[in-house]
């Protein structure tokens, strides 16, 4: 977008919204790429958001990384797409994690990967297997993966400095992943996601049921990885090298991924049921998923399937969640599978529609075949999950065994956004569906931000929690976002190595209940959360908008075999 | 009240309790309570619940005050409802208090957009000076007006306005003509959306 094309964007503004869109679209080239103070490059504004007085060459305190600085990308091998790996029980898997050559929106870069894949190999496993993953690091980073949602042996977890040493560079760490739970899971480092994640380093792990009707009929099945990247006209924007960036909102991207891809398309036949596997691997960003009109049914999460099928008209997925979705494309045609969510602009104080397109999914007039997609209409009972989680609700109306409140606190942020935030308080929504205060965002490191998961009875925050349970309890945790803070923010909250159920939000009952390990709270809710201890070991509660994490919101708890 | 206690929790608890004594007092007579006091305590999030303030439009309104309690449906699997177009679906809950229903007419409650461009009816409240129903709009209007009947079918009020509240979200108002990082002419733009 040229100066001219600015200004008359701004002029029409004034009158209508949609041109705010088209600079949503085009906010990678926003106020221009310039290099900065140590090596930044202004970080990508929507060209109509005014700049922050005073601010206008400021730089994050901490320095830029970027990976392999000064090689040249064509010295790498190209990154090829995911690839299907089916593990029997004790298989052993491979897995080298190597600088690969991307080129994503026009930019070739440098980036990670697993096994030179994007996403990372797709495990495939069955329920109740162990399979054995030897990683050898091959970045200059220290690295560990964590098997994100499976209840493992703790040793396994991939948590550095509580269930392990990070892998350094040249070395390698053998993991056994046994996997109890049938579902869609996934592996990602647990040092920096912030970097590692965003550069590459996430893949599934696709835990198959003995039940050949464990899920509904569908014609076929698709694995949707959602991502997005912060570039401007030169790639990838630098990350901070000792501690992240972005660390107030997270890092948002301006460039929406499916799969790795910029540009990712299916073909359906007209009545074809897709099962679509969703995981959200973006650092920050909380995906509302529509699927343009056609018939979406939501049938399982992180770690089952919901009691019972359900419709619905989108799918709100936060980072490190993950659906799984039926969908009947009933029309021939283009349909739109799209991010569509109501954004923000707090210079203007108001709503503006966004619309974000994921993939496209050309729909032929072929019919698909008649039995499946008749039986669709069907909403099944997964009356094993209904039994199961019915031998939980003698606890359901138990009093709440602990209580934590997320917040944060800042120190030595510049003047000029304490006063903006300050001045901007008399609203918070209760999820942040965009970056609506870049160039603030960008400046905040998790050097001046704290994210706080405090325990409400001892005043222990962050690690200074000690949470102590035995194998076999059920534990009731109220978790709530106080809005009373310097910037509330929806926090999706994962608690490695056990499931639980969210039992209500906000005193209002769910319905439809399904195990998880991630869940999001909104700014000024109140989460209640029934987890089952079945699990030994010490294991991580955290945030996981990767920069929170890194700013802190994290805490450890002890599950001990129980007394003989 | 514990500092951050959901007020409405608070609110249900000492409800209970009291609710307890009358029922001992009155089963000591054969007599029952009236029912349902407590369901309308929404525990939704204080944060969004707002107020309503009267108009004094009407006789018997002058100390009287209202709230909306807001949630998200737990009919959504998700921890927020969302609308086609990404706005939050919210269920609204009313109450009046400090007054009594009016001798003539009826109480209806409305919502409607800031711009007053959309206009939704929500229902009548009933003897209880309540009432609930649904919104998808991000900004929003509550407005109470006495309306001569009850007419489901009406569009528009025609009474007078006798309670009206803004949702939490029509706070936020463009900053760029009263706000600390004032740039622009405050006539540039109006509040929108």
């Amino acid at each position: 977008m040229n100066g001219w094309q600015v200004l008359l964007c701004a002029s029409i503004l004034m009158v209508t919204s949609p041109c705010g869109l088209l600079a949503q679209h085009d906010m990678h080239e926003g106020h221009g790429t310039m290099t900065m103070e140590g090596g930044w490059r202004m970080v990508p504004m929507d060209p109509n958001m005014p700049m922050l007085p005073g601010l206008e060459d400021a730089v994050p305190v901490v320095g830029p990384f970027v990976p392999g600085m000064g090689m040249d990308p064509a010295m790498l091998p190209e990154a090829r797409p995911s690839e299907v790996v089916a593990l029997a029980d004790m298989d052993t898997l491979d897995v080298s994690v190597s600088m690969v050559r991307r080129t994503i929106a026009g930019h070739e870069m440098v980036m990670f990967g697993y096994n030179g894949q994007y996403p990372g190999p797709l495990i495939q496993a069955e329920k109740d297997a162990t399979v054995v993953v030897r990683v050898t690091n091959d970045i200059q980073m220290p690295t560990t993966i964590h098997w994100h949602g499976v209840r493992l042996d703790n040793r396994f977890d991939g948590v550095p400095g509580v269930t392990q040493e990070a892998i350094e560079r040249g070395e390698s760490f053998t993991y056994e992943v046994h996997v109890p739970d049938a579902g869609m899971y996934w592996y990602h480092p647990h040092v920096r996601e912030d970097v590692q994640q965003d550069l590459g380093l996430f893949g599934n792990l696709l835990v198959t049921s003995p039940d050949p009707e464990y899920y509904g009929p569908a014609h076929r099945e698709e694995v949707f990885v959602l991502d997005d990247m912060l570039i401007d006209d030169q790639g990838a924007l630098p990350w901070g090298d000792r501690a992240p960036t972005h660390a107030l909102m997270g890092r948002f991207g301006n460039v929406m991924m499916v799969n790795g891809e910029t540009d990712y398309r299916l073909s359906a036949k007209r009545g074809e049921v897709v099962r679509f596997y969703l995981t959200n691997v973006a650092n920050s960003r909380t995906f509302n998923v529509t699927f343009g009109g056609a018939k979406v049914k939501i049938v399982a999460s992180d770690v089952s399937r919901f009691e019972r099928e359900q419709w619905v008209g989108s799918v709100v997925i936060a980072p490190a969640e993950r659906y799984v979705v039926d969908v009947r494309f009933d029309e021939p045609g283009d349909v739109v599978i799209a991010n569509t969510i109501q954004a923000i602009n707090h210079f203007r104080g108001e709503f503006y529609p966004h619309v974000d397109t994921l993939s496209l999914v050309t729909v032929t007039e072929e019919l698909a075949s008649e039995s499946i997609t008749s039986a669709f209409d069907t909403l099944r009972e997964h009356e094993e999950v209904v039994a199961d989680i019915e031998s939980f609700r003698p606890w359901f109306g138990k009093a709440v065994d602990y209580e934590l409140e997320t917040t944060v606190r800042v120190q030595d942020l510049p003047q000029s956004i304490v006063l903006s935030m300050e001045a901007d308080t008399l609203y918070v929504p209760p999820m942040e569906w965009n970056d609506a205060m870049p160039m603030m965002n960008w400046l905040s490191t998790a050097e001046q931000v704290t994210w706080i998961l405090r325990d409400r009875a001892t005043g222990a925050e962050n690690d200074e929690i000690d949470w102590r349970f035995e194998v076999g309890d059920v534990v009731k945790v109220r978790v709530y976002n106080t809005p009373d803070s310097f910037h509330p923010m929806n926090h999706p909250i994962h608690v490695h190595g056990q499931r639980f159920l969210v039992l209500s939000m906000d005193g209002v009952e769910n319905e439809n209940l399904v195990w998880k390990d991630t869940a999001i709270v909104p700014v000024g809710s109140t989460m209640e959360m029934l987890i089952e201890m079945s699990n030994p070991g010490e294991w991580m509660v955290h945030c996981h908008i990767a920069e929170h994490l890194h700013a802190g919101m994290m805490f450890s708890f002890t599950v001990e075999e129980p007394a003989p | 009240m514990p500092k951050d206690e959901p007020a409405c929790r608070w609110e249900t608890a000492r409800l209970r309790s009291f609710m307890l004594h009358i029922v001992t007092f009155l089963s000591l007579f054969g007599a029952s309570p009236a029912s349902g006091s407590d369901a309308w305590c929404s525990d939704g999030p204080p944060y969004y619940a707002f107020e309503l303030y009267t108009t004094r439009n009407i006789p018997g309104t002058g100390l009287a005050r209202g709230t909306v309690d807001v949630s998200a449906s737990g009919a959504s699997p998700f921890a927020v409802d969302l609308g086609p177009d990404g706005s939050y679906v919210y269920d609204l809950r009313i109450a009046l208090e400090r007054m009594k229903p009016p001798r003539q007419g009826r109480l209806v409650a409305w919502v409607t957009t800031p711009e007053i461009d959309q206009v939704a009816r929500m229902g009548v409240l009933d003897e209880n000076l309540r009432s609930s129903g649904t919104v998808s709009w991000n900004k929003f209007i509550v407005v109470i007006t006495l309306e001569p009947d009850d007419d489901p079918s009406s569009e528009m009020w025609t009474g007078p306005i006798v309670f009206r509240g803004m949702s939490r979200s029509g706070m936020m108002h463009t900053m760029v003509g009263h706000g600390a990082l004032q740039q622009e002419n405050c006539a540039a733009y109006g509040y929108g959306n």
